[in-house]
């Protein structure tokens, strides 16, 4: 065991690979087709013969309901080269709302219309886009399977979690998955539980080094460095395999960082090729102590739940931390919760204020066969998370590093990070949405209810 | 079905569903996903509070209005499970394909929905107050209330043939008759 760990921390600080875990996973590769191949076999064979069987899987992003083209409800502004402020865009969906609807009224009996603004009329069928949109929304809608592992997989990685419904489906799978079970949790958990103890050791092994070793320089000095070890042996603990793609745009110091969020992992895995300074609410427990642990190697900025509220102290804050020299880049995830991976949603703001620094996007995409790291805060809590990430067969990220870009000069906070937002999403193949992850755990304000009585009450009024 | 959601969807009672409404088993399983999926404390039943977190229909006008039609005629005591969130579904399948119809997704099953969507206290005519309560969830307050009275009693004046102030079913589809209710209710079920 000793050696084994000893060897994992050489390889750590050295950067190198000893390709073990890229051979695992194709294996594994291997073992899934074959397994998906016995399931569909048996599946078509209880399928009724009516139904003309698909042989195209479903994919994790496939709707359940084909929206129409006449919803008069539009949150989506999926067009990354409209510029200008968010006006534009009411005006622009009013427009089609009109065209669309305007087809339908042409069917109906048109009674004669007054042209002034007090002969509004109202048709009983006008409530029918809304109903119908209303029902799609219920059935299939764009927010609330954000905050969920990401539906069923055309490829079963033998892992009960993601199955749907477990049926009994052959003799063979019910072994193959067993034995799966037990290389999981009996073999390469306690190897990882090691990786991680290791992993701990060095932080606080690190800390005392750098608390007690002379010279105010030292912690940004050794710092990056430590860091980054730290974070090689935290992804070997997790089996991450992870592919950089353009290292030219690599985060640098006095710069900010931002990237879309998953996952706690986003971390490690950003970390492994770049140090950061972290910048989030403080939190209490075993995150806590990983905190101020982490503190003692990087500046990182933490505030108080009650400051957090207080954007500008938090942007003052930030901007200090810029102007110094040597310090590590910003990393921040502007999204303010994990989403499940499949799209990107609302940037908030408050970094894309701070115009004097460039920001770095970075696009994080998982692969879900292996693995998924989605954490889902509602369902399970860090802990039990961190195990079943320890249990999972493998993380395998790709992690694209984009150009840096700057705020334009009529561009403002807003618009700048839908922008970024978009590029995220392009690179990452993620869909683009305008709604707020906030919405995982709060209920729309009532200002959007109220903009779309006023677009209704707009279409009446133009008819 | 039962009340416990973590029984998973039986094979005969998926074969029963999948007959009676004419969902493929794909989308039964699709739609029941779905409906574990809103259903987050897993009782095995969606309340009103379920259907509002949803963000789109939260800020639709009619959300509030949509749900109260689901809960009190689909459901009862402000809960439903999920043989009739997926029989309510089953409505709104389309109907165009002779094959494809049941006796749930006629296009007279779709028009009463919708008219149920105003006649809240069933004795199948919208009165004048049942319309002015949708009118002003539809446009807020960006109507004046005197303004919004004249445009239901314009509306009601207009379809109202038998004279009695109020809309009834048969007037209600003479009225849709030239949209292509069958089409703009209905919505297509991927698998």
């Amino acid at each position: 065991m000793i050696s084994i760990a000893a060897l994992v921390l050489a390889l750590a600080a050295m950067n190198c690979s000893l390709g073990v875990r890229s051979l695992y996973v194709r294996i594994l590769g291997f073992i899934f087709d074959y397994a998906t191949k016995i399931k569909n076999d048996k599946e078509l064979s209880n399928e009724s013969s009516d139904e003309p069987s698909t042989s195209t899987p479903n994919s994790s992003t496939s709707n359940l309901v084909e929206r129409s083209s006449d919803d008069p409800i539009e949150m989506t502004s999926d067009t990354p080269l409209v510029s200008g402020s968010t006006k534009n865009d009411e005006t622009k969906s009013n427009e089609t709302n009109e065209t669309s609807l305007e087809t339908a009224l042409d069917v109906q009996q048109k009674v004669s219309r007054g042209s002034s603004q007090s002969d509004i009329q109202f048709r009983l069928g006008d409530i029918m886009d809304y109903t119908r949109q209303g029902l799609e929304a219920i059935v299939d809608d764009e927010v609330t399977k954000r905050f969920s592992s990401a539906e069923e997989m055309a490829v079963w990685n033998l892992l009960t979690r993601t199955q749907q419904q477990h049926e009994y489906f052959s003799l063979r799978i019910t072994a193959l998955w067993f034995l799966g079970f037990c290389v999981r949790y009996f073999i390469l958990f306690p190897f990882r539980l090691c990786l991680f103890i290791l992993a701990i050791l060095w932080m606080l092994c690190s800390a005392v080094f750098l608390k007690y070793f002379p010279g105010k320089n030292a912690k940004l000095r050794y710092g990056f460095y430590i860091n980054i070890v730290l974070h090689r042996i935290l992804s070997r603990v997790f089996s991450a395999i992870i592919t950089y793609h353009n290292t030219e745009h690599r985060a640098k110091s006095g710069s900010i960082c931002v990237a879309n969020h998953t996952s706690p992992i986003d971390v490690i895995i950003l970390s492994t090729d770049n140090s950061f300074s972290m910048i989030g609410q403080k939190h209490g427990g075993f995150f806590g102590m990983v905190q101020r642990t982490l503190s003692n190697t990087a500046n990182h900025i933490w505030f108080e739940r009650s400051e957090a509220k207080d954007r500008h102290m938090v942007a003052e804050k930030m901007r200090e931390h810029i102007q110094v020299k040597d310090n590590l880049p910003i990393l921040i995830f502007p999204e303010g919760t994990c989403i499940n991976n499949t799209s990107v949603m609302m940037f908030k703001k408050g970094c894309f204020e701070i115009t004097e620094a460039p920001i770095y996007p970075v696009a994080i995409k998982y692969d879900n066969r292996f693995g998924d790291a989605f954490w889902n805060s509602s369902k399970h809590d860090l802990f039990q998370y961190l195990i079943l990430m320890m249990t999972s067969w493998a993380i395998v990220v790709d992690v694209y590093y984009l150009p840096p870009m700057t705020i334009k000069e009529n561009e403002n906070s807003v618009d700048f990070a839908r922008r970024v937002k978009a590029v995220i999403a392009k690179q990452g193949g993620f869909v683009d949405l305008e709604w707020d992850g906030g919405l995982k755990r709060a209920l729309p304000k009532e200002d959007f209810k109220q903009k779309e009585q006023r677009k209704f009450y707009e279409m009446l009024k133009t008819e | 079905m039962g009340s416990n959601a973590s029984i998973m969807l039986q094979q005969e009672d998926l074969q029963n569903i999948c007959q009676q409404t004419g969902f493929t088993t794909k989308q039964v399983q699709r739609l029941y996903s779905r409906f574990k999926t809103l259903d987050k404390r897993d009782c095995g039943f969606l309340t009103r509070e379920d259907l509002l977190c949803i963000p789109e229909v939260n800020i639709n006008p009619l959300g509030e209005r949509l749900i109260d039609v689901i809960m009190n005629d689909y459901g009862e005591n402000n809960k439903i499970n999920f043989k009739q969130f997926i029989f309510l579904l089953a409505k709104f399948r389309h109907g165009k394909v002779k094959a494809s119809t049941t006796e749930f997704n006629t296009r007279e099953c779709k028009l009463r929905f919708l008219f149920d969507m105003y006649d809240r206290n069933h004795d199948m005519k919208i009165d004048r107050n049942e319309l002015l309560e949708v009118l002003k969830m539809m446009v807020g307050g960006n109507i004046h209330e005197e303004q919004i009275a004249t445009i239901a009693d314009h509306t009601i004046s207009e379809l109202d043939k038998d004279g009695d102030k109020s809309i009834t079913f048969e007037e209600f589809c003479k009225t849709l008759e030239r949209i292509d209710a069958d089409d703009k209710m209905s919505m297509k079920f991927l698998s």
